[in-house]
């Protein structure tokens, strides 16, 4: 095992398999001399050069594009979106072409691409550059969705996106790259569409992805030890297969459900979920479902404002202190 | 400020308002005595804790309710300390929950006023109870999963290990007296046991059977049986078996009584009592014994016993028995005088397998010989059937017991 | 006397010519190529055409008589592993890459004989084990696709080329812009050329383009060359086709061609085209690609009956493919729950 930071391991899991396989090649805005905005992709140039990672102009477009014409005869592309909040801007190659080349083709047409992308708030971007866009992302058929929380999972899901015949987004959490965690020593794979509990409890389940999942720990604790409340996480990690039988299980097992997400509230991730549990595990409830989300407005760029919006431990704690009974 | 029934001891979850030392519009100081509660064990006056009005009474004199429960309300000026730290919410240590800034679009205000919640329903359906048995110790008094749950095991938490029946919570001790309250399945049990008994005349008939050739089967097959199956093959099954086969012959034995007539089935649906560690009975269904082999019935009988004993048995599993048998062999007893599974024909019980001298004729001599001998004994309803009718297929049982050839029948 | 040597020295001149045509950088084999390659897009698109007015294809089509010496011409010039684009006018680029006449017609007429299994229609034809990398619908979106394309073969040095087709509308959005910006400054081996067939989808090109060639005047803002070439006649365009796959093999980067041409039909089936103005469309036809090529090889010595066996033996093959899509059954229901992901499957929770 070893120490790195979520930065470290978006390094190490791109690293591990551009040595493994030749095929896999890397296109994005400032990611390789300049290591990335975020530093999240330092030392992969120096490593890989200039025929496999490659810095391009600001053409969102142009750089999907250019990932599903390489996918599409035969190399692994790595395309990255600096932040996921300006997909919006290439949003047609993700949905019209990316998503559906294979299916309107009768599966002729393979597209075997990952789709990097810094996603989320807490660090005072503003508005267009702070969007959890997740759920964007879930509601096309045709992309797959990973959502990690942590360096290990970073590292083994992005190796697993990688490694996936199919197009993955992979949403990266900006305010989640210095945070740090163990991680597995040598060759790292986890599987994608495969939940976690993180913390086992009896009186309720708290469903979170990325940002929320230390945050809904942290509200775990001080449940626990101020109000006897017995709480059971589950980071979600995949919208794209979703590991629903772990979802239902989780559920059962305290009759008590909450969803914490980072993105506005109309058809977040979460509202999928919970009506997903509505439908199969209406029988096993013993409260009304609670969804914990930012509220359907802009972010605001302010410190207290934003921090006022986001979903944050405390108001975590409150909402389950105030639901369950 | 709510006023709610506090919790007087650990283990006590109700209380009885006895007496309203107040009524609606009074004045009330915090040291003024409001009301006064009872318990099965202490009777308390308690205090308002509050300056202000007493504005709602809201449960009567001599009413019995959860702890927690809102008796009244006081509206007033001020709060003194709460009388015992668990018998009220916690402060919160910021602002008032309520004024949490999310948008009021987001959380509409939720009705908390007694409702079950869908699991609760569900188990209260599944378990023909109502939410009047049941102790709700949720918010407000509500009634949680847990409850239910609580409610159903009796309380009991662990299995004893040694044969004493678990002592449900609330059982209260004093010198040389111990309260063992029913349990759910103790409660259930007694009613059935009750009305089967007023319901049917019950006439007891009994035979010897000599269990030779039967011995023969278990003992020809029964250590491969033991080593691959991981349970011995007992007399049960063979006995299952005859009664099966004897059932074709004397129909009647299997049917159901309605108020004037007999319902009669062709399949054989046979229910074997289980006994859960002393907790009750069960008594869970074998379809179509008639159709299956003494090793099927034998395996059947295993899984069901499992079953029964791991909590996992489902509605199927207890439907349209048309006669049970029940084995109280194990203990030793010579005979029992079982009772009637409503709205069954009959019952059938074994008792104790042991070696006795019986008498034999041979060659025409009579002579002395060692047989492993049980008594099977038959409660019938004497209003379907009588004695000649109960007593021939009793023969019938011990002839194929006694003359079948077993040996080929397991093998 | 002297008439006799006149006239003797032309008919030298006239066999001379001919052995010149013949053997010249184009060829006789190429030539036969593309005029059968011209015929099976004309004779599949007007076979299109009639089975629409039959009702036998739905939904709508986009037909390109008129414009079959591009693809011809491209067609004819590019090596089998070489990769085509196109957009949704794309039945023409689709065929001349080899692509079966029973699975186009089939698959225009939602058939489980469809080159797609009726799952993509008359828009999206694909024909991937022949080079043929889609038509795309959204404008413009083919064009950086392509050069992605273009990329893996400059990284595993294929010696592959792109080809991307797209109209004169395709000239004036984004995707435009940063395919040609990044082809260039990757230096990518991708062909783009612009089909300017005057009209977009009702509107003329001159109405709503800052320049007056749409895809030739803006070459400079990628510092490429201005080519034009007249798109009806296929000699023309396979030689410029050659010139810019040499290049781009060569490592040479990519080009920027605009192939002049005219549509006979409307923009899509609903479209009886009456914004044309009076006579237009006439003046075109006067300079049908296929009258204008059969003429130039009975000029140059292809023997008449060599000409007509092989256009007998298009209308032969496009009869038999319209049979066999015809016969051939709708796609079976369970077909639409196929093919969202690489293992077949489309389930996105367990």
């Amino acid at each position: 095992m070893a120490e790195l930071t979520y930065r470290e391991a978006v390094i190490e899991g791109i690293a591990q398999e551009m040595r493994r396989d030749n095929k896999v090649v890397f296109l994005g805005e400032d990611i390789g001399k300049a290591g990335g905005v975020f530093k999240a992709t330092v030392g992969l140039w120096d490593e890989f050069g200039d025929l496999r990672v490659r810095d391009t102009p600001i053409s969102e477009q142009a750089i999907l594009g250019a990932a599903m014409g390489a996918a599409m005869t035969g190399l692994r592309p790595i395309a990255e979106i600096m932040f996921s909040d300006f997909l919006a801007v290439c949003w047609d190659i993700v949905t019209n072409q990316i998503a559906k080349s294979r299916y309107m083709t009768g599966g002729q047409v393979d597209v075997p691409l990952v789709i990097r992308t810094a996603n989320g708030g807490g660090v005072r971007f503003g508005a267009q550059h702070s969007q959890s866009v997740e759920n964007w992302a879930m509601m096309i058929p045709g992309i797959k969705v990973v959502v990690p929380s942590t360096p290990a999972d970073v590292k083994g899901l992005l190796a697993a996106a990688i490694r996936d015949p199919d197009p993955v987004i992979f949403f990266e959490q900006k305010a989640l790259y210095a945070t740090k965690g163990e991680v597995p020593d040598g060759e790292h794979v986890d599987e994608i569409g495969k939940a976690k509990v993180v913390r086992e409890g009896d009186d309720v389940t708290i469903l979170a992805l990325a940002l929320m999942v230390p945050r809904a720990l942290e509200a775990a604790d001080r449940l626990q030890a101020e109000v006897g409340i017995s709480a059971n996480v589950v980071d979600i990690r995949s919208l794209v297969p979703l590991d629903t039988q772990t979802i239902i299980q989780q559920v059962q097992k305290t009759a008590r459900v909450v969803t914490v997400e980072e993105n506005p509230r109309l058809c977040g991730w979460g509202a999928e979920i919970v009506s997903i549990i509505a439908e199969e595990c209406f029988y096993d409830l013993d409260m009304p479902i609670v969804r914990i989300t930012t509220p359907h407005i802009p972010l605001s760029s302010a410190d207290e404002l934003e921090d006022e919006m986001i979903p944050s431990a405390d108001r975590i704690f409150e909402t389950v202190r105030r639901e369950v009974d | 400020m709510d006023v709610i029934m506090p919790q007087m001891g650990e283990t006590v979850a109700e209380g009885t308002l006895t007496v309203w030392h107040k009524k609606v519009g009074d004045t009330v100081s915090s040291s003024d005595i409001l009301f006064e509660i009872g318990t099965d064990k202490v009777e308390m006056e308690v205090p308002a804790m509050a300056d202000g009005v007493l504005a709602e009474i809201l449960v009567a004199e001599g009413d019995t309710v959860a702890v927690g429960t809102k008796l009244a309300v006081i509206e007033g000026t001020g709060e003194a300390a709460a009388l015992s730290p668990d018998a009220f919410e916690p402060e919160a240590p910021k602002a008032d929950p309520a004024a949490t800034p999310v948008p009021v679009a987001e959380r509409p205000e939720r009705d908390r006023s007694m409702k079950l919640s869908p699991v609760v329903r569900k188990l209260l359906a599944e378990n023909n109870l109502s939410h009047t048995d049941v102790t709700g110790t949720g918010r407000d008094g509500r009634i949680k999963r847990g409850d239910v749950l609580d409610y159903m095991k009796g309380g009991a938490a662990t299995v004893p290990t040694a044969p004493v029946p678990a002592e449900a919570p609330g059982a209260v001790s004093a010198e040389g007296i111990t309260v063992v309250p029913f349990s759910y399945r103790r409660k259930m049990t007694a009613e059935h046991m009750v009305r089967s008994k007023a319901t049917s005349p019950h006439v007891l008939q009994a035979v010897e059977v000599d269990f030779s050739g039967v011995n023969k089967a278990r003992q020809a097959i029964g250590a491969d049986w033991k080593r691959q199956e991981g349970y011995s093959l007992t007399f049960l099954s063979f006995i299952a078996k005859a009664v099966c086969t004897a059932i074709k012959d004397f129909p009647h034995i299997n049917g159901h009584i309605e108020k004037d007539h007999l319902v009669v089935f062709d399949q054989v649906n046979l229910a074997i009592a289980v006994d859960l560690n002393f907790e009750g009975l069960v008594a869970p269904v074998i379809r179509d014994a008639d159709l299956k082999t003494v090793t099927e019935i034998a395996r059947a009988t295993n899984e069901l016993a499992r079953r029964a004993r791991a909590g996992e048995l489902t509605p199927d599993d207890m439907a349209n028995a048309t006669y049970t048998i029940s084995n109280n062999g194990s203990f030793g007893t010579l005979i029992t005088a079982p009772i009637i599974n409503q709205p069954q024909v009959a019952i059938l019980s074994t008792d104790s397998i042991t070696k006795r001298p019986m008498v034999i004729e041979q060659d025409g001599e009579d002579l002395i010989v060692i047989r492993p001998v049980g008594i099977l004994a038959q409660s019938f309803d004497h209003r379907a059937i009588d004695g000649s009718y109960s007593g021939a297929f009793m023969r019938r049982v011990k002839e194929i017991l006694e003359g079948k050839n077993w040996v080929e029948s397991v093998s | 006397m002297v008439k006799k040597a006149t006239a003797k020295k032309k008919t030298q001149e006239k066999s001379m010519a001919k052995k010149a045509w013949l053997n010249d950088d184009i060829g006789e084999e190429n030539r036969l190529t593309m005029w059968r390659l011209q015929l099976e897009v004309r004779h599949v698109e007007q076979r299109l055409h009639d089975l629409f007015f039959q009702n036998l294809i739905k939904g709508t089509s986009h037909l390109a008589i008129g414009q079959e010496a591009i693809s011809a011409g491209f067609g004819a010039a590019m090596r089998q592993d070489d990769y085509t684009f196109c957009t949704y006018r794309g039945h023409a680029h689709t065929l001349v890459r080899g692509a079966s006449m029973t699975g186009m017609i089939g698959e225009l007429m939602g058939k489980e004989c469809g080159m797609l299994k009726g799952k993509g229609g008359s828009m999206h034809l694909t024909d991937v084990e022949k080079g043929a990398m889609g038509s795309y619908a959204i404008i413009g979106a083919h064009l950086p696709i392509a050069a992605g394309a273009a990329w893996q073969a400059q990284y595993n040095k294929t010696g592959q080329i792109a080809a991307c087709f797209f109209g004169d509308g395709a000239t004036n959005i984004g995707a435009f812009h940063e395919a040609l910006n990044f082809a260039v400054i990757w230096n990518l081996p991708v062909v783009y050329v612009c089909e300017n067939n005057l009209y977009m989808e009702y509107t003329p090109i001159s109405e709503v383009t800052a320049v007056e060639h749409p895809a030739a005047d803006r070459a400079c803002a990628y510092g490429l060359p201005s080519i034009i070439v007249d798109g009806n006649d296929a000699d023309a365009v396979f030689r410029v086709a050659m010139t810019a796959f040499d290049k781009a093999r060569a490592g040479g980067g990519p080009s920027l061609i605009e192939a002049k041409t005219y549509r006979y039909s409307g923009h899509s089936r609903a479209d009886p085209a009456t914004y044309r103005p009076d006579g237009e469309l006439d003046e075109w036809m006067k300079k049908d690609p296929i009258p204008m090529y059969r003429q130039r090889l009975l000029d140059f010595g292809v023997k008449e009956d060599v000409v007509s066996s092989i256009e007998e033996a298009v209308l032969k093959a496009v009869d038999e493919a319209t049979e066999e899509a015809k016969a051939s059954p709708p796609p079976p229901l369970e077909s639409a729950y196929t093919d969202v992901w690489a293992d077949g499957g489309v389930s996105w929770r367990n």
